[in-house]
């Protein structure tokens, strides 16, 4: 077996591993509030979820990896006309390769350790620690890298400020009212309407990007609110004819009908996951790939990602989240009765209107550190009988972490397989 | 296994409103130990207190665990501080149930038979006024749901308000009560007497510390 074959086959297994840890770690996100809340059951939290993932990943996952490694690292250096001449674009192979591997690698632990991590700035940490032992400092984008670092604290912060603003309208709307029946009836179809709009602008800019390039806006915001006001007058008529006689505590009226708004935020969290960060597995391997079949001459800047490589991500990822990520949700469901669906619903639509804003600026965010922050926020608008600072701060740290120890792995496995393969 | 969902701490709510119940229980029982005192069947007076003592401690099992589930680093929807002192109140009507058993067991007392009626009435006072107390405690888990605003803030006031003129009531029976046991100093003896005196005490205590535990729900509800 000749030296492209073995790279291409580590390859193929570390993309399988890297999308296995991205279910096992960050599909719980999506899906735990909603089985804590009692709103999903588990197997039916993992059958959407799994369905959603692969859909999201396979549909809409994307076609083109542009910039194979996020723009952190210059590709071009690894040309055969750079400074590593003819070793170039197997040195990128290899590179790409630990970089799978040493992300996947400290995501296990994390998911191990029970440290809700970014994936995303897991392997854009392992890719640095590529770039750093290619070129040295010079070879990353430290730009890059601050908007990173920026995201750490923008993401949590503007998925807090949302969660804790959405529960202090609800609690002002609804939980205060002399009648919270009539109130849910009344205010709750706004909230949808709202949310619809979010998702479906999220929708066209997030998971749709790698379809089609620049959206017109005023066409994107329109349909957005057309199809929010579409759904939100016939969530009005569905709660008007909803029968509410059986409740003789009107909160478990309220958070019986937040329980749709929830599982609806939910699958869409879920389904935007999977379109997004397969990237994550699959860009590092479509790179390999590609770089194999040019007998691993030619470095191109952008990849196109064929569709068997997203159903691996995909099934990757539906794997991850049924032997790892099943235990997260089951746990949760077992042991977090203290998340209402009111509660469940403003920390998830906090993070994906955070999610939809800080996309279309550009800002690498993770899902994960939205949530959190939207956890928190909606604890601080006293939503929530007792929220965990310890921690929060265990969380601060571990993001902190990602990007240094994916770094450091992915670049001892590289050095490694330097002395090994050249 | 842990997740995101690390953040979520126990509620302290919820097994508060246990707690509630728990002491509640006891509190039911003041009424047949009265009966069975009162009527001198010494042996029925023995069980109930045993019966008392047994919930208390259940009571008190409650209260460690929630203390052992309340450190600092929990980030509450009221006041930390509030809350523990809310605990050990509602945790002294259950002793002072408890103590009254004690006292009905210590001592073979004798009820004269003209002050039966008005001490059974002081005691159904002082229940009334801890199921007062009780109905406004147990709603604590709705209260959270309702994130402690709202209609459910009103009708807890209510209840907090009609638990002091419930209170008040209490005092008085026992102040009357009291004056009368005097009338009958000859006929028990003075022993007899000071010891009726220490259970109208510890009576007018378990109304006392209902009261204050439901002052400091007020206080909880207040803070925001």
């Amino acid at each position: 077996m000749s030296v492209g074959v073995i790279i291409l086959v580590v390859a193929l297994i570390g993309g399988l591993y890297m999308a296995w840890m991205i279910g096992a770690n960050d599909v719980a996100n999506a899906m735990g509030t909603s089985v804590g809340s009692g709103a999903l059951t588990l197997l039916a939290a993992i059958a959407l979820a799994a369905v959603l993932e692969f859909a999201g990943a396979v549909l809409l996952g994307s076609s083109v990896t542009e910039t194979i490694s996020k723009g952190i690292v210059e590709i071009s250096l690894f040309e055969a006309t750079g400074p590593w001449g003819e070793d170039g674009p197997v040195l990128l192979a290899l590179g790409m390769l630990c970089a799978l591997l040493g992300s996947a690698v400290w995501l296990h632990l994390a998911t191990h350790l029970g440290l809700p991590v970014s994936t995303t700035h897991s392997i854009v940490g392992a890719v640095v620690g590529v770039g750093v032992v290619s070129f040295g400092f010079r070879g990353v984008a430290w730009g890059e890298m601050g908007r990173i670092v920026a995201s750490w604290v923008v993401s949590p912060v503007m998925g807090g400020l949302l969660a804790y603003l959405s529960f202090l309208a609800i609690r002002q709307g609804i939980l205060r009212s002399a009648d919270p029946i009539a109130a849910t009836k009344r205010f709750a179809p706004y909230l949808v309407a709202v949310t619809t709009a979010v998702m479906v602008l999220s929708f066209i800019y997030k998971a749709l990007k790698n379809r089609w390039e620049a959206p017109p806006v005023l066409l994107a915001v329109g349909a957005a609110a057309g199809v929010g006001v579409v759904v939100g007058v016939l969530a009005g008529a569905f709660l008007r004819n909803s029968t509410t006689a059986r409740f003789t505590n009107p909160y478990d009226y309220v958070e019986r009908m937040f329980a749709l708004l929830q599982i609806a935020t939910a699958c869409f969290v879920a389904f935007a996951h999977g379109a997004n960060d397969v990237a994550n597995a699959v860009g590092p391997l479509a790179a390999v790939v590609s770089l194999y079949r040019t007998g691993y001459a030619e470095v191109a800047t952008t990849v196109g990602v064929p569709f068997w490589i997203l159903v691996l991500g995909g099934g990757g990822i539906v794997l991850g989240l049924a032997t790892l990520g099943y235990k997260v949700i089951a746990t949760i469901g077992r042991e977090i009765t203290e998340i209402t669906p009111t509660r469940g619903f403003c920390a998830e639509f906090g993070a994906a209107t955070t999610v939809l804003v800080a996309s279309s600026l550009g800002l690498p965010i993770s899902t994960t550190h939205t949530l959190v922050g939207g956890v928190i926020g909606v604890g601080f608008a006293q939503g929530i009988g007792a929220l965990n600072l310890s921690m929060v701060r265990n969380i601060v740290r571990s993001w902190i972490a990602t990007v240094p120890v994916a770094a450091g792995v992915s670049a001892l496995l590289f050095v490694l397989a330097r002395a090994i393969f050249l | 296994m842990r997740s995101i969902f690390g953040l979520f701490g126990k509620s302290p709510f919820g097994p508060l409103a246990q707690h509630t119940e728990r002491v509640h229980d006891t509190v039911v029982l003041v009424r047949p130990l009265f009966e069975a005192f009162t009527a001198g069947d010494w042996d029925q007076t023995a069980e109930i207190y045993g019966r008392i003592s047994k919930l208390e401690h259940k009571a008190d099992l409650i209260k460690n665990d929630i203390r052992d589930h309340l450190p600092k680093s929990l980030f509450l929807p009221v006041d930390r501080g509030d809350i523990l002192l809310f605990l050990r109140e509602q945790d002294k009507i259950a002793d002072a149930a408890e103590d009254l058993g004690v006292l009905v067991t210590m001592r073979r007392t004798p009820t004269p038979e003209p002050m039966k009626a008005g001490v059974l009435e002081l005691v159904d006072s002082v229940v009334r006024t801890s199921e007062a107390w009780f109905e406004a405690a147990r709603e604590l888990p709705t209260l959270e749901e309702a994130s402690f605003t709202g209609p459910e803030v009103d009708k807890i006031l209510r209840l907090i308000n009609e638990v002091a003129d419930l209170e008040w009531e209490a005092d008085k029976r026992q102040a009357e009560v009291s004056k009368r046991l005097f009338d009958h100093e000859a006929e028990i003896g003075p022993v007899s007497v000071m010891f009726w005196m220490n259970i109208f005490r510890v009576l007018g205590a378990v109304a006392n510390h209902a009261e204050n535990t439901a002052d400091l729900l007020r206080v909880m509800l207040a803070k925001r």
